[in-house]
């Protein structure tokens, strides 16, 4: 893996012969000044990571870098993966296309898995559009498919951001507290939905979430950020 | 410290005291303004009304048949059809359609080279100076060069208006495009989606409402404008336009040919509504009465929560009968 080492202090040296999901390397992220800052991180492969902290303290800004969207201030962030459909990315606002239908916002993710040369107005091949229907299928939206985003509720957008980024099959999930404010009962049926599909593929979901009890109860690890550090609980080398 | 609200009244009061400082520079004698509405409502009821509205008709020729105003004979069962105002108006919407169609193609990539969420400044700024050059130019004066190079006739009107609809369309687009959230951008970048993937699957759609808006506005722009464009002999209404209000004067028919553009810039502009209905939220809510726009807010919002209470309360009664 390019810009992995053994120098890396992760918590997870009983995964060390494994080959990681993702590497962060003496990472500092930030705009002009660090938010976080050496931040050495070593993630396996179907592994489900839940970012807490205060409001305004980096998490979207750790999760953007990772994306690729911002380049770090210092250190690097290292994946064997394609860029192309390899990271699926849900902003907080779940970056749906307002006036599309939920069938066009999920063929958004599906493109990904075109080749780059695939002239960008042609239609999707057979085989993705069935994709298509099955991801609609497996987050019960089947029966909205053709109508536009902006007329659906809060729990049906962020089925249809969670459909759009699966359907890429991405091997690393960024989500940006896509439960949002949402009721018990669909934060339930969502991540019973998304666990699924995202074990089939066998993706690492690395997700900032503002609900504390939410995140113990889903998460395999907590990293918290705390001082301009990221501390991840139960690890004693930090 | 000032409140804003003061801030605000001061910028207001200073630009408008600056335009008043401008206009009064410009202007040198303000007495010629005195008489202006004498002379102009003499050259209303002398020359322009009544409206001549014979150009709604064939031409008639010595021996009583009806030709058209290119001189071909009147076979249609609707004389309308053979006047100088629908000819000239079929060729005026003609010129318009092809060329805000061919603009349109032609902008919608170039700004999204020019949009600045879009691509890096060193592509950005030679796409934007390559619009602004050609939107500097009017299309009047695209028109003559095209009549000096390949002559009189519609062709040069649509180039002219082509060119210029690209510089202008271009400029509205990559606002548009500028303006579009981020969130969406930036799960496509995450995905690794290329540029032209980009452009045509989030930010076209994205943006729908304002590129729909404007290639209709462009459109209903170009029609208008192709009256101006008679005048370098690009043909259309525009050309009958002026050779009315040439010697021999006609401003009567010249009038009555203005009203016929009107109606059907009004009517553009109604198929752009229903079109952008669309992509739009208006039809999400419910339109408000003409009447509640008159009344205070609170009032208003009080008939709405009665109406939807009483037709709440009248499904119920339904459904438990």
């Amino acid at each position: 893996m390019a810009g992995a080492d053994g120098s890396s202090k992760s918590a997870d040296a009983a995964h060390d012969d494994e080959p990681e999901a993702l590497v962060l390397q003496d990472l500092s992220v930030g705009y002009k000044d660090p938010l976080i800052s050496n931040i050495n991180k070593k993630i396996m492969p179907g592994e489900l990571i839940a970012i807490l902290g205060p409001s305004g303290i980096g998490k979207t800004t750790l999760l953007r870098t990772i994306a690729g969207l911002i380049r770090p201030l210092s250190g690097k962030v290292s994946h064997d993966y394609p860029t192309r459909s390899g990271i699926g990315y849900i902003p907080q606002r779940l970056g749906l296309i307002r006036h599309s239908t939920v069938r066009s916002n999920i063929s958004i993710g599906a493109r990904s898995r075109c080749s780059k040369f695939y002239p960008a107005f042609f239609p999707l091949s057979r085989e993705l559009k069935n994709d298509v229907k099955s991801a609609m299928k497996s987050l019960n939206i089947d029966d909205i498919a053709d109508e536009p985003v902006r007329i659906l509720s809060g729990g049906q957008q962020r089925r249809v951001a969670i459909a759009r980024t699966l359907i890429q099959k991405p091997r690393i999930i960024l989500a940006d507290e896509f439960l949002g404010e949402l009721d018990k009962e669909n934060v339930k049926s969502i991540i019973t939905a998304t666990k699924k599909v995202v074990d089939e593929i066998g993706a690492t979901l690395i997700m900032v979430e503002h609900h504390e009890e939410r995140a113990m109860k889903l998460a395999d690890r907590i990293w918290r950020i705390e001082d301009n550090k990221l501390i991840e609980e139960g690890d004693s080398n930090q | 410290m000032i409140p804003i609200n003061k801030k605000l009244i001061l910028v207001g009061f200073t630009l408008l005291l600056l335009a008043w400082l401008s206009l009064d520079d410009l202007v040198e004698d303000w007495s010629q303004v005195e008489s202006a509405p004498e002379k102009l409502e003499k050259f209303f009821t002398e020359d322009l009304w009544p409206p001549d509205w014979s150009v709604l008709e064939a031409e008639v020729w010595a021996d009583g048949s009806l030709h058209k105003p290119n001189g071909d004979m009147c076979n249609e069962d609707i004389e309308l059809f053979c006047s100088k105002a629908w000819t000239g108006m079929v060729i005026t919407i003609k010129m318009a359609f092809v060329s805000t169609l061919v603009g349109f193609i032609i902008s919608v990539p170039l700004a999204s080279l020019a949009a600045g969420n879009l691509t890096p400044l060193p592509i950005a700024i030679p796409a934007r100076v390559l619009l602004a050059g050609l939107r500097s130019l009017p299309s009047i004066i695209w028109a003559l060069l095209f009549a000096i190079a390949i002559g009189f006739g519609p062709l040069p009107g649509i180039l002219a208006m082509t060119l210029y609809t690209i510089g202008y369309l271009g400029k509205l687009q990559y606002e548009a495009m500028e303006g579009i959230p981020n969130a969406p951008l930036e799960s496509a970048m995450a995905m690794g989606l290329t540029h032209s993937e980009r452009l045509v699957h989030v930010v076209i759609p994205e943006s729908s409402n304002h590129l729909l808006s404007q290639l209709l506005f462009m459109f209903e722009y170009n029609v208008r404008h192709g009256t101006v464009l008679g005048l370098v002999g690009a043909g259309g209404i525009g050309m009958y336009i002026d050779n009315y209000v040439n010697p021999p004067f006609a401003y009567a028919r010249a009038f009555a040919l203005l009203i016929v553009v009107f109606v059907v810039v009004v009517i553009i502009d109604l198929i752009s509504m229903f079109i952008r209905s669309f992509v739009t939220e208006e039809g999400d809510v419910r339109r408000p009465k003409w009447w509640t726009v008159l009344l205070p807010a609170g009032v208003a919002a009080d008939y709405y929560n009665k109406l939807s209470k009483g037709k709440k309360s009248s499904k119920s009664i339904q459904e438990s009968e």
